[in-house]
């Protein structure tokens, strides 16, 4: 899965370049977020091309958080879909993961 | 089996007169006394006897005043009655026959008088409930019809209920495709078997039009209810107008592909046509006379859209002329403003409904017409648009499958043309199809490659149904845990966001171990 990643300050920002998080490429996301993870603690996915999430979408998500948070660090995400963002209220995830419309919004709730 | 002696009630004030008939009438008949006119009228009523002698001179009521009364009630009033009277003057005769009486035995009277009377008139009434027996089998067997199976997207429930005069009203159904049939509802004037008789040739006439015509036109191209009145019309006036009768009749067909009604009314009762969209019943009445009339003008049809939801009431005059204990007739208005209230319930249920009211109006369940009535209901839910929408994908049991699920899925909602769904609806179905699959594929199929599954989708007036087919492991709903909101899951979502994406989810398993989950949308 190819994970675009660019460091701002301490906070490492992923540009997630598919369109689909589904059940048929989850376990291909997790391994490449495990690849970045030694990188930083602090995470922000940018959502923008994300067409469609499933609920295996969302446990992938779920999952980056927890791993996150057990190295005392934070997931956020931005610029989700308005679709996507139905379904992330739908599973109460917007209440785990923070969400903000822009990347320069979610780096300043870093700090 | 021994046959039960006729019952005949005996009616005087006077006991001797009462013992002198019950000793002649003993042996051949069961025998009921009353003594003064109510009691008459309440023993006729409650039992029913096959015929009755009444005196005419008793206190307070006298004969013909109970005549009366028993010819004005429905139950009681083809019960012959014979009077006895001591008069026997002209004026008196002509009065008790004027109330009802079918005879009359002067006082003193002679045993072998009595009992020739008495006999003659109750083989008269066997001959004439012979004659119904008769009418009504012929009703039954050639006046009415048995609606067609199989007509995509209709219901049809009917109702006879022959009169003690049967009175040659008919109906039938003729199916010409799944989405096309017929219906023809008719009233001879006139009574008994002749009018029975008249209705059978009738309908006899139709069907032999119908093969003449359809011989003529090719399958696709119908002949028109007008067309196939007017051929009929040529056929049977000359035998109408010599019978000197003639016939109400309504010919129309049900077009489920166009959603058309069109119609030629002969002077039948008013068709009544509720629409569910505006919950307003319209009465659709044509401008043709009755069959047996001179033909002056062509027949001329008539044409109304119809919707899923609506209803057709057909009915006789003999619901709307039913009458009440006061006289009153039960009425066009009554019948719709029922049909009006009830449109919404099952036709079965909707027609012994309008079978109640009429008896609970007139206070009997018999009737001085017949009481026939047909009802077509435009199902909400069947397919049935013209070029029904559906559409199939088979798929393997591979996650890498879910892209062409959902784009199935996406482009099937994309083409249903009425009711256009906006792309957030769409994007839910998205989901749901992508977690039925993905449930499919991890636990009916426990992750095992090259397994299929078949998806059918089809869209109704009213709805879309997507349909998963799976030879997998059974699913049991009840056995999935609630999900968990807290974070600490990742998985256990998918079951709560299919139900919320969706507006029904069905599970099924069939004998052969092949699993539907259904999906309804409503549109």
């Amino acid at each position: 899965m190819e994970l675009s990643t660019e460091e701002i300050g301490d906070i490492t920002v992923v540009a997630v370049l598919t369109e689909v998080l589904d059940a048929g490429n989850a376990d291909e996301f997790k391994t490449g977020f495990a690849s970045i993870l030694n990188e930083s603690n602090k995470m922000v996915f940018e959502m923008s091309r994300v067409r469609f999430v499933d609920s295996s979408g969302c446990g992938t998500l779920l999952f980056c958080q927890k791993q996150l948070s057990k190295l005392g660090g934070n997931l956020k995400l931005c610029g989700v879909q308005e679709s996507v963002r139905s379904l992330f209220e739908l599973v109460r995830m917007d209440r785990i993961i923070d969400i903000f419309d822009s990347k320069e919004e979610t780096i300043k709730s870093f700090q | 089996m021994k046959k039960v002696k006729p019952l005949v009630l005996i009616v005087d004030d006077n006991p001797i007169n009462i013992d002198l008939l019950v000793n002649t009438l003993k042996n051949d008949y069961r025998l009921g006394i009353a003594k003064n006119g109510a009691k008459a009228i309440e023993y006729a009523n409650k039992y029913l006897p096959e015929l009755i002698l009444l005196d005419i001179m008793m206190p307070e009521m006298n004969g013909y005043e109970v005549c009366t009364r028993l010819k004005a009630a429905i139950k009681t009033k083809d019960i012959p009655v014979i009077f006895i009277t001591a008069m026997s003057e002209e004026g008196h005769k002509t009065r008790g026959f004027e109330a009802g009486a079918l005879d009359y035995i002067t006082k003193p009277f002679h045993a072998a008088e009595v009992k020739a009377r008495v006999k003659t008139h109750l083989s008269l009434k066997e001959a004439r409930d012979q004659e119904i027996y008769i009418a009504s089998r012929i009703q039954q067997a050639l006046l009415l019809g048995q609606p067609p199976h199989n007509i995509q997207g209709i219901q049809i429930a009917h109702l006879t209920a022959a009169s003690q005069k049967i009175d040659g009203d008919f109906y039938d159904f003729f199916k010409h495709s799944d989405l096309c049939f017929d219906v023809v509802v008719g009233d001879v004037m006139g009574k008994g078997i002749p009018a029975a008789i008249l209705g059978a040739a009738l309908k006899s006439h139709l069907l032999r039009v119908l093969n003449e015509l359809s011989f003529l036109t090719n399958k696709n191209n119908l002949p028109e209810p007008a067309q196939i009145i007017s051929s009929l019309h040529k056929q049977v006036i000359d035998q109408i107008e010599d019978l000197e009768t003639f016939a109400t009749l309504c010919y129309a067909r049900f077009d489920m592909a166009r959603y058309v009604y069109s119609f030629v009314d002969c002077g039948h009762m008013r068709t009544i046509h509720f629409n569910n969209d505006t919950n307003n019943c319209s009465l659709l009445r044509g401008v043709n006379m009755p069959l047996g009339f001179p033909e002056k003008e062509p027949f001329r049809q008539k044409t109304v859209r119809f919707k899923p939801g609506d209803l057709f009431v057909f009915y006789s005059d003999g619901i709307t002329e039913s009458k009440n204990r006061d006289g009153n007739l039960y009425g066009e208005k009554r019948l719709v403003d029922f049909v009006q209230i009830n449109a919404k319930i099952e036709p079965e249920n909707l027609i012994n409904g309008i079978w109640n009211d009429i008896v609970a109006f007139s206070e009997s369940e018999t009737f001085d017409d017949d009481v026939t009535c047909v009802l077509v209901k435009i199902d909400k839910m069947a397919s049935y648009s013209a070029l029904p929408t559906k559409s199939k994908l088979e798929i393997i049991s591979d996650l890498k499958e879910l892209e062409r699920v959902r784009a199935f899925a996406r482009e099937f909602c994309a083409g249903v043309e009425d009711y256009p769904l906006d792309a957030k609806r769409i994007g839910m179905i998205e989901l749901a199809v992508t977690e039925v699959t993905v449930n499919i594929i991890k636990h009916a199929y426990k992750s095992r490659s090259g397994e299929m599954i078949q998806i059918n989708a089809e869209a109704s007036a009213d709805e879309i149904e997507i349909r998963f087919y799976d030879r997998g492991e059974r699913f049991e709903p009840k056995s999935v845990p609630q999900p968990v909101f807290d974070g600490s899951h990742e998985g256990g979502f998918g079951l709560h966001i299919i139900a919320h994406a969706v507006d029904e989810v069905l599970y099924s398993r069939d004998d052969q171990g092949k699993n539907c989950t259904c999906l309804k949308i409503k549109l």
